[in-house]
């Protein structure tokens, strides 16, 4: 054998060496707790939910699932534990449509929970594509299969950060290792698992979240330039055919689940922001409100309600970031309001809440 | 297929080398039929639909180029032909890339309802610009006949297919003629292993690691000064090493083969003019600009001003090439615009004095660097209006955010500035010399030493360690 085929060979092993060692560390280190709780190391949580909420589902202890987008992000499992007396997993991921929520809950019901509450929009039944051709959510990683195992292993960033939570063990190091993770470069930067996303308790409410933002907000939605894009994903069809396919299709294969679906309070300005700039937008909103909840209503395991037309905290605008984001103190009020059964649809009028909201839409006039 | 995923590094690319050198021992046929095939496979796990219009095009222009090449026609008909096979060819590329492109500029012009929605065929660029070349020179009698199973490989060889480098017949077709090639030689083998290695670091860990941050200016919130600086610098390096490890990638598995490929990148970012970075910038797609556009348009022969006019011609046509949009338009009349001030400077500038020669080259390089990632601006944005709102924020420096994150990422640019401006590139490592069929020399023998084996070695894992499951090659869209 020549000296360059040996130096091949010498080549590929080494390099199958450094690649088995990579896949050996992520494995004992099991960033994401994919194979066994953390009890070697300690555990560390990743902010990128559509991640980490494939490892959470695996090795947390939960009989109720919380679901929903940047609207829900925020909650403290603690906090939705405290008030309605379960064991929680939030599972709430930033932008997330119907499809993603549907596939990680489909995921999680393999653990068999009594309760999902869900936070749901007309927004996240837009049309959204396939699952696996997601860049964002690692399908495979929930599915368990060889490829998602391959991917989680053989990842390179995966073991950076099984190497940093190794060294972050290793006594003499760990205040030092702790001051560098500051979730800029590393994935796992958060200690405690209610803290996966959730203000920080130092956070400045009044500065984040104020009248002024909301109408500041407001009015850069109503711009000429910025009308088109509200009414981009609203279309009447592809919202209920991801309703029929996310929703029903979940809630009518687990009937022995409790689903409490909750439409959040959004400031009664992004109503009004639809209403003057794009009305089509609003009507569609409103026709899909009135089939989603006929549609919901028809199924004994699901509780609804409609929070958007909670005039004490969708017209105090300084509750909001936005038009949308409310404060941590409105996610107190909806636990609440979940608690005593406040703001429930009746089955019996599944549209009257619909007819408060339009009400309360046309009436309102902005402060100029 | 990306060659950047473990089914073509693992499975496509250890079976298509067995096969070839299997056959190798057998025949000289047998190995080119093998590779067009693999070729065709590789081509159809993503795009199977577009196989028939790849097909279709190799023969049209397989007969075009018959025609020129072996039937006896008058000089009339020759002509006649060459227009025939280029207008083909390039109604085909009108069809596929730049009739939505047409149709919104004229429902925004006339206000017209015209859709189009086609699918953009991956490669059409490239393997059209490749067989236009193969017309032209046919027409000016500087081809052989070619085989059909050669002509075959030579556009669909799946190396280059999808985002080049764009191919020359005459260097390609009668390296596939050789016999030596279809035998295995562990030398080319294990330097073709090491390239490709450098290339697959480049994108996984270098384009793909840099990525995110280019949202900093291209993402949905509007950036402060320094964001907008880091956003666009992520962007110069993320396409920068995402192009040249793709074409590293692509001389490497091609040299596995025992097939030179045409270098593509020469250290662009080091350039200390604009007519330099053209020359180490997508040096295939420059050479084919120049000898089949701007030297057929008159190229410098006809005085200045034509020449300027030239130069704007072909860059306009070259931004155009890339994609269709005003944004890539815009791109290629900057660089036009940037070429003819660097000619306008050689040429009537003032000369400058030895002693301040250093700094002048320094303050080139600099100025340089700054008007390509200036156009490259233009090059990735969404539109006209995002590309200027991101350099209103680079010319705004009262506002400024800096927090904890903007230094984090400062540093992490500041790594690629280093690699880009100091490091060698790949071929200064490797040796690789196209012209002259060499590599390696270096590490012939015993002379390779075990620590720029197990560097190699770790650069190979670490490239595989990066690949990510969603993570195309930028230049497959254009």
């Amino acid at each position: 054998m020549s000296i360059a085929a040996k130096n091949i060979i010498r080549l590929l092993v080494a390099s199958a060496a450094i690649v088995a060692a990579a896949a050996l560390l992520t494995f004992i280190v099991d960033p994401l707790q994919l194979f066994r709780p953390a009890r070697l190391f300690a555990a560390m949580y990743s902010p990128d939910t559509r991640m980490q909420n494939a490892g959470l589902i695996r090795g947390q202890p939960f009989d109720t699932v919380f679901m929903g987008t940047s609207l829900a992000v925020h909650f403290r499992q603690s906090d939705i534990d405290r008030a309605l007396g379960v064991r929680s997993l939030k599972l709430a991921m930033t932008g997330s449509n119907s499809q993603e929520q549907s596939f990680v809950l489909e995921t999680a019901m393999e653990r068999r929970p009594k309760r999902v509450i869900w936070q749901m929009d007309d927004w996240i039944f837009r049309n959204a594509g396939e699952i696996d051709a997601n860049i964002y959510l690692p399908a495979n990683l929930y599915r368990r299969n060889a490829a998602g195992l391959s991917e989680y292993l053989l990842s390179g960033a995966m073991a950076r950060e099984s190497l940093w939570l190794a060294l972050r063990s290793i006594t003499p190091l760990t205040p030092l290792v702790a001051k560098l993770t500051n979730g800029v470069v590393f994935k796992f930067p958060i200690a405690e698992v209610d803290d996966i996303n959730a203000l920080r308790r130092d956070t400045d409410i009044g500065s984040a979240y104020n009248k002024a933002k909301a109408l500041a907000a407001f009015r850069s939605m109503i711009e000429p330039g910025a009308r088109q894009s509200l009414s981009a994903g609203y279309d009447l069809a592809a919202m209920i055919a991801g309703l029929q396919r996310d929703a029903v299709g979940l809630i009518a294969g687990n009937p022995d689940v409790q689903f409490d679906i909750y439409f959040p309070p959004y400031s009664i300005l992004q109503f009004v922001a639809l209403r003057d700039a794009s009305p089509a937008a609003l009507q569609i909103g409103y026709d899909f409100t009135a089939f989603a909840f006929e549609r919901l209503l028809q199924f004994p395991n699901v509780r609804l309600y409609d929070f958007r037309v909670a005039k004490e905290v969708t017209h105090d605008l300084g509750n909001y970031a936005d038009v949308l984001h409310h404060s941590p103190a409105v996610d107190l009020k909806i636990l609440s309001w979940i608690a005593d059964g406040k703001y429930r649809v009746d089955p019996r009028a599944p549209l009257a809440s619909l007819e408060q909201l339009k009400a309360q839409v046309a009436a309102y006039r902005v402060e100029p | 297929m990306l060659f950047n995923s473990y089914a073509f590094i693992f499975l496509f690319l250890p079976v298509v080398l067995a096969g070839y050198f299997w056959l190798g021992r057998r025949s000289n046929l047998a190995p080119v039929i093998w590779l067009a095939l693999a070729s065709l496979v590789f081509y159809s796990v993503s795009n199977w639909q577009f196989v028939a219009l790849l097909l279709a095009s190799i023969a049209f222009n397989y007969l075009i180029g018959y025609l020129l090449i072996a039937a006896k026609l008058a000089p009339a008909v020759r002509l006649a032909a060459l227009t025939v096979g280029v207008t083909g060819d390039l109604v085909v590329l009108g069809i596929f890339k730049y009739a939505g492109f047409f149709a919104a500029n004229l429902n925004a012009l006339f206000a017209t309802h015209f859709v189009v929605n086609i699918l953009l065929p991956v490669g059409i660029s490239f393997y059209t610009f490749t067989q236009i070349a193969f017309l032209v020179d046919a027409y000016r009698g500087n081809v052989a006949r070619y085989a059909l199973p050669h002509y075959a490989l030579f556009v669909t060889y799946f190396p280059h297919l999808i985002a080049g480098p764009i191919l020359h017949h005459k260097d390609m077709i009668p390296q596939f003629e050789r016999e030596e090639a279809k035998h295995p030689q562990a030398h080319l083998i294990l330097c073709g292993l090491i390239i490709f290695a450098i290339g697959l670091f480049k994108k996984t860990c270098l384009a793909d690691g840099i990525q995110p941050l280019v949202s900093q200016a291209f993402g949905p919130n509007t950036p402060t000064f320094d964001q907008a600086w880091i956003g666009a610098l992520a962007y110069t390096f993320q396409l920068y090493f995402d192009f040249s490890g793709y074409s590293d990638m692509a001389i490497g598995m091609s040299l596995m083969f025992g097939i030179f490929l045409p270098l593509n990148f020469n250290s662009p970012y080091k350039a200390t003019s604009i007519v330099d970075f053209w020359r180490r910038w997508h040096m295939t797609l420059s050479q084919f600009l120049r000898d089949y556009l701007y030297i057929p348009l008159g190229g410098n022969r006809h005085g200045s001003l034509l020449r300027y006019t030239n130069l704007m011609i072909t860059m306009l046509l070259g931004g155009l090439w890339h994609g269709a949009a005003w944004t890539f338009v815009v791109w290629g009349a900057l660089h036009g615009v940037y070429l003819c001030v660097n000619h306008a400077w050689s040429n009537f500038g003032p000369k400058v004095a030895p002693r301040f020669e250093k700094a002048v080259n320094l303050a080139a390089f600099i100025l340089t660097f700054f008007c390509v990632v200036v156009a490259w601006v233009f090059f990735r944005a969404e539109s006209m209006a995002s590309a200027l709102s991101v350099l209103s924020k680079m010319a705004d420096p009262s506002n400024i955010a800096f927090g904890r994150a903007e230094m984090a990422y400062a540093v992490f640019i500041a790594i690629y500035v280093a690699i880009a401006w100091f490091a060698p590139n790949t071929q200064e490592i490797m040796g690789y010399d196209h012209k002259n069929r060499k590599v390696g020399e270096n590490f012939e023998g015993a002379r390779l030493r075990p620590l720029y084996l197990y560097a190699a070695a770790a650069v190979l894992a670490f490239g595989i360690l990066g690949i990510q499951q969603h993570s195309e090659f930028i230049y497959f869209r254009f």
